[in-house]
């Protein structure tokens, strides 16, 4: 194996009053997509902005590309591409005349056919001549792509990329960031949506309060930390409950339904048969597997709701 | 130099697709212009209403109101000779009115045969409104002339309005037109920068930028050299409604070029190193509010620093923009080149300080 793309050791950033980040050690390998995974403040961005070259570390060492980021970012800036946290394109350009601008300050002069390769790779060849200010949410984060895209980048940070889109432009723009995977590209994603890491990344590090709290990959993470699957009586309300508990079995509630974890895999075939046996009313009975939710709940102790930690 | 014209090119399509830029960079300066050509150009400036209460209403009164209305600066107005005279004034808001005595042609056959009398003419009016001032030379030169034909005696001390030798000769639009592309050099870029650097900060375009390999000095050459060009742009509009429309004979010398390219690199910079202190657009406005109003009325872009009070001219000397208002105005008006070189120095000089603090203090990365 050659030398990680991304490679953080004991990694800190302290401010007067906070830890931003509290010497935090991972690599990322070629051709990886890695995600940081964490709520609002758990120290994502500064991280990746340490290694954008655009913060310096209070200590530790963060190499990109094989350089030290505090004094030879400039030497690799070409071959990594960034797309910043809430990315807002300039206004009174449209996509094709952003991607030429963006690919002359590396040096590069695009072609009109790279140009149109581009905006087509990000689906906007239908809005390449429209001004950014009319293009909706989930299209100006495209455009964000296709510029960090123009130097034809070993590595690009996204830096939560999905955040404030709808559901529909969220999965639109996961399709871009796995076909940009599947073409070699090294990613670092940034996130606080735990169902876009697991389904985009293949390793995760969960950080809370500046540190890496659990670190691999998805299913490693839920097979350790995920506590087994749940099983769901929905609608049984606070009766079902209650005829649940009377059997012995540990359960909560959550809204109308009741919840009934197993922990163990081979516990599910009893469970359900123990569970069907009991009279009381409800809509359905169903399995979940255990996700990443379940293990950042595990983890931090908390769910995390659009970045927020629910109390 | 390919990054500075490709960050040039995309901030210009950008500043040009802004219609409120370029209202106040092309537009606005010419409306200044129009309007302030239109109220004190010769051209279009009318003579000031005199009323007249002839309570004397003899030929000599009349003969007086006649001589009045040929000085061509006044025009006279009557006011009944029955009305009080200052409640008259007061109840129509008259800036200046003239009351001929009764015993006014008396008086000046009394003096004709020899016995010495005095008549007085009562001018009232509101004393700070130039309309006053213009009224009273009207007035006393009249008053002058009657009372030489009185004494017959003849004019000893003469004037000769001349221009001089070697001067174009000047209208207001020649001594005017250099203050507003000075007000130009200020407002456009001085602005300008202000609001993108907060937009640019806001908006986390610096960081974005600081991913790049366009260094700072390069982006801030970048709008320098694109402001250069719409300010030359604005000048060459200004100057053609200057010639079409007030007969402009000041020339855009290659002195002005200089002073021109000079002022602009100098509050494109300041701008930018305002940028410094600005977090938001509100404070961004509010800091070249702050600096750039007084200066362009302190700087001497509507009126001559000579003409303000002894402490105002020695702050005017710590202003960028008097050196360049007495700069364009010393070349394209005066003709006088080695003033003005002196003028384009002190502003280079300011330029670089500012570009040298923009370049250094403006800090695109996060701490």
């Amino acid at each position: 194996m050659g030398e990680p793309v991304i490679d953080v050791r004991d990694l800190s950033k302290h401010y007067a009053d906070i830890k931003a980040i509290d010497g935090i050690t991972f690599n990322v390998e070629k051709g990886e997509m890695f995600s940081l995974l964490g709520p609002n403040g758990a120290g994502k961005t500064t991280t990746v902005e340490i290694l954008e070259g655009l913060r310096d570390p209070t200590s530790g060492e963060a190499r990109v590309l094989g350089v030290d980021v505090r004094t030879g970012y400039r030497k690799i800036r070409e071959r990594v591409g960034v797309l910043p946290q809430d990315f807002e394109p300039f206004d009174r350009l449209q996509p094709r005349e952003a991607v030429a601008y963006w690919a002359q300050l590396f040096d590069r002069t695009l072609t009109k056919k790279e140009i149109d390769d581009l905006i087509s790779t990000v689906g906007l060849s239908d809005r390449a001549e429209t001004l950014a200010m009319n293009l909706s949410g989930g299209e100006k984060r495209r455009l964000g792509i296709a510029m960090s895209l123009v130097g034809r980048p070993q590595l690009v940070f996204l830096d939560e990329p999905t955040t404030g889109l709808d559901p529909g432009a969220r999965r639109e723009l996961w399709g871009l960031i796995r076909q940009l995977k599947k073409e070699g590209t090294t990613i670092l994603l940034t996130t606080h949506y735990l169902d876009e890491a697991e389904q985009l990344a293949d390793d995760v590090a969960i950080m809370n309060h500046g540190k890496i709290v659990a670190r691999g990959s998805p299913a490693e993470l839920i097979a350790q930390y995920g506590r087994g699957s749940t099983i769901v009586l929905a609608g049984a309300g606070e009766d079902g409950l209650r005829a649940v508990q009377a059997r012995g079995i540990t359960a909560e509630l959550q809204g109308v339904d009741v919840v009934v974890k197993v922990p163990v895999a081979s516990d599910m075939r009893r469970m359900l048969e123990k569970l069907a046996s009991i009279d009381t009313p409800l809509n359905e009975i169903y399995t979940r597997r255990a996700s990443l939710e379940d293990v950042f709940l595990s983890l931090v102790g908390a769910r995390m709701q659009e970045g927020v930690l629910a109390t | 130099m390919n990054r500075i014209l490709a960050d040039m090119k995309a901030f210009g399509t950008q500043y040009l697709r802004s219609r409120v830029g370029t209202f106040f960079a092309l537009v606005f300066p010419i409306l200044l212009i129009l309007l302030f050509g239109a109220i004190f150009g010769s051209s279009g400036s009318s003579p000031v209403t005199l009323y007249v209460q002839d309570v004397d209403n003899s030929a000599a009164s009349h003969a007086f109101t006649d001589a009045l209305n040929k000085t061509n600066v006044t025009t006279t107005r009557a006011i009944p000779s029955s009305a009080d005279f200052s409640q008259y004034i007061r109840d129509h808001s008259i800036n200046v009115a003239l009351q001929i005595p009764s015993g006014f042609q008396v008086a000046l056959a009394k003096a004709q045969n020899g016995t010495r009398v005095t008549v007085n003419l009562t001018l009232a009016g509101d004393q700070t409104q130039s309309s006053y001032g213009i009224a009273v030379s009207a007035v006393d030169a009249v008053a002058t002339a009657f009372n030489l034909q009185v004494a017959k005696a003849a004019p000893v001390v003469n004037v000769l309005p001349t221009s001089v030798p070697g001067l174009r000769h000047l209208t207001y639009i020649d001594l005017f037109l250099p203050g507003i592309i000075g007000f130009t050099i200020l407002s456009t870029p001085l602005f300008g920068m202000t609001a993108i650097c907060a937009e640019y900060r806001s908006r986390r375009y610096f960081k974005l930028l600081a991913t790049t390999k366009l260094s700072k000095p390069e982006w801030l050459a970048a709008k320098v050299v694109f402001h250069i060009i719409l300010l030359f742009a604005s000048v060459a509009l200004m100057v053609l409604v200057g010639i079409l429309v007030f007969g402009l004979k000041a020339v855009v010398t290659p002195m002005a070029v200089l002073i021109i390219i000079a002022g602009t690199l100098e509050f494109t910079s300041l701008g930018m190193a305002l940028g410094i202190f600005v977090r938001d657009p509100e404070t961004g406005a509010a800091i070249a509010n702050a600096i750039g109003f007084p200066m362009m009325f302190l700087a001497g872009s509507f009126f001559p620093v000579d003409a303000m009070p002894a402490f105002l001219q020695t702050g005017a000397r710590f202003l960028p923009l008097t050196y360049i208002n007495e700069g364009l105005r010393a070349t394209m008006t005066f003709a006088n080149d080695a003033t003005a070189l002196v003028d384009l120095l002190v502003t280079l000089g300011f330029a670089a300080v500012f570009f040298v603090v923009a370049a250094r203090g403006l800090s695109w990365k996060s701490k």
